[in-house]
Parts: structure tokens; sequence; C-alpha cells
């Protein structure tokens, strides 16, 4: 677990980025 | 009660969603990380940043250029990074499965030779170049040199990278406990960050280990140095029970899971 917050950080900052932005959109425009 | 499940479940659905997609995401840019194909992937997420903001502030001429350009681009990316989607498609599909279709014994024996041959040959200062096929089929590079397939042995191994021998030029391709083929030719790395005085062997086994996920043992032929090549680094070897623990180490035990 502790490993989880130590290896690719960076990376995994943005992949959470990319899929709070992808949810947005698909949320906001096609399933409107 | 099945009313509680359902709020609990609408609040639940978009977390459970967003952690989904942040997995395939992180997953892609795991695969992608280190290769060209990341700088493209990197220019993208900027790209989808500006998109988003220009939808989000109405910036109808903005919002339309980049559709048109991402429509484009995902024709584009397809093409220019065929290999790469061929590879991580194969990697998907195929799992972690290779070690089992090959005996334990099998692959002992095998390390054992190579690294036997690998000394005595970096004694003599012989160049050497031996690929190691784990998962991903080296069948276009076996195709490329001279089929031996033969059990492995170090006598063997010696004996190909001879500077008599006619097959001493490239590299030879291991499967499991055969020789499949000596004088295969390996891509070179397009690493830009390497030395220039790094020489043609080490930029061939940098190579294959950045397109397939093979296990390269190299010996200098300048100073007879060994070292293991995967995942497209060195890792420089010592002593032969080193070797043979790192070669069992990525070979058998295998844990090398990506986090």
């Amino acid at each position: 677990m502790k490993d989880f917050f130590t290896v690719n950080m960076p990376l995994k900052i943005i992949a959470l980025g990319l899929a709070v932005i992808t949810w947005i959109y698909v949320n906001g425009e096609v399933l409107k | 009660m099945g009313m509680n499940f359902l709020q609990l479940w609408s609040i639940m659905k978009p977390i459970c969603e967003i952690l989904i997609l942040w997995w395939v995401f992180y997953r892609i840019l795991l695969f992608f990380q280190g290769t060209r194909a990341f700088q493209v992937l990197k220019g993208i997420t900027y790209l989808a940043i500006m998109f988003l903001v220009a939808q989000l502030l109405g910036l109808h001429t903005l919002n339309w250029l980049l559709m048109q350009f991402f429509a484009i681009s995902i024709l584009a990316m397809v093409i220019l990074f065929q290999q790469e989607l061929r590879q991580g498609l194969a990697r998907l599909g195929r799992g972690h499965f290779f070690n089992l279709f090959l005996e334990e014994s099998d692959l002992l024996a095998g390390i054992q030779e190579i690294s036997d041959a690998a000394f005595k040959l970096s004694d003599k200062k012989t160049g050497a170049l031996i690929a190691i096929e784990r998962e991903t089929k080296l069948t276009m590079y076996v195709e490329s040199g001279v089929q031996i397939d033969a059990i492995v042995s170090s006598e063997l191994t010696q004996a190909v990278f001879k500077h008599e021998s006619p097959i001493h030029d490239g590299g030879v391709v291991l499967c499991g406990q055969r020789l499949a083929a000596a004088a295969c030719l390996f891509p070179l790395t397009d690493n830009q960050n390497l030395s220039k005085i790094i020489g043609t062997r080490h930029r061939a086994a940098l190579g294959l280990t950045e397109h397939t996920d093979a296990v390269v043992v190299l010996v200098s032929e300048e100073t007879g140095e060994v070292s293991v090549a995967c995942d497209g680094k060195f890792i420089p070897v010592t002593g032969i029970e080193r070797l043979q623990h790192i070669l069992k180490d990525l070979l058998i035990v295998h844990s090398k899971v990506k986090k």
C-alpha cells in the first residue's frame, strides 16, 4: 500500500486528471 | 432498504466509473512510458485539457478546430504507432503465462549454459549478443538469421560467436532450452540520451528490449564486460553467479510486475 503512493505518482495523477476530464465531458455532452 | 441501496449506488456509480477510467488511463500511460509514443500522448493530454477549457468557456471556434484536429490525429496515431499498438494488443491478449509452457528445469539448464558461455567469451574478449524469448515471440528476428534449432550449450554458443564463424555477426535467439537461430538482426534503439560511443551491439540489445519483452545477455568486444538488457535498460553483471541470479529472476520468477 505504501508503494501505491510512491511509485509513479506523476503518472497516476495525470491518469486521474484524464479520467475526471473524460467523465465530466462524457456526462456533460453525450449523456445530456 | 431498496431505496437506500439505489441512493448509495447513484453516489458510488460516478466514483466507480472514474476509478475504472483512471486505471485504464494509468495502464495506457505506463505502457507507453519511456517510448517515443509517450511524448505524443503527453501532447494529446494537453490538447484534451485545452479542449475541455474551450468547451467550458464556450469558445466555439477553438472547439471546432480542436475537434477537427482530434479526428485527424486519431488516424495519424494509428498509422504512426502501428508497431506499438500491435505490441500492446499482443501483450494484453497474452497475459503472463509464458513460463507455464516451459519446464523450469529446461530454463535453468539454459541459464547455466548461457552464463557459462558469456563469461568464457568475456575472458577472450569476444563480443556476444544473446536474446532470450519471454512472452513476445521473437519469430520475426529468428527468421532474419540462420536457423539452428539445437539444444543450447555453452560450447555451441561460444562456437557461434568465434571470430572465424560465418554466423558470429548479429545475435542468437534462445527459445526455452533451444538455440533457435544465429546471426539475427535486432532493431537498434533510437534512444537519443545514449552516449555516442556506445556500439551497435549495445544499441541492438537495447533496441530489442524496447520493442519486445526479451532479455538480452551481452558481452562487450572492447572491454569483455558482461551485461543484461531488459526493458530498454542495462543491468551490469559482476560475476557468473550474479548473471545466473538475474536471469533466474527475470525468466523464472518473473516478479517484475509493474506497480
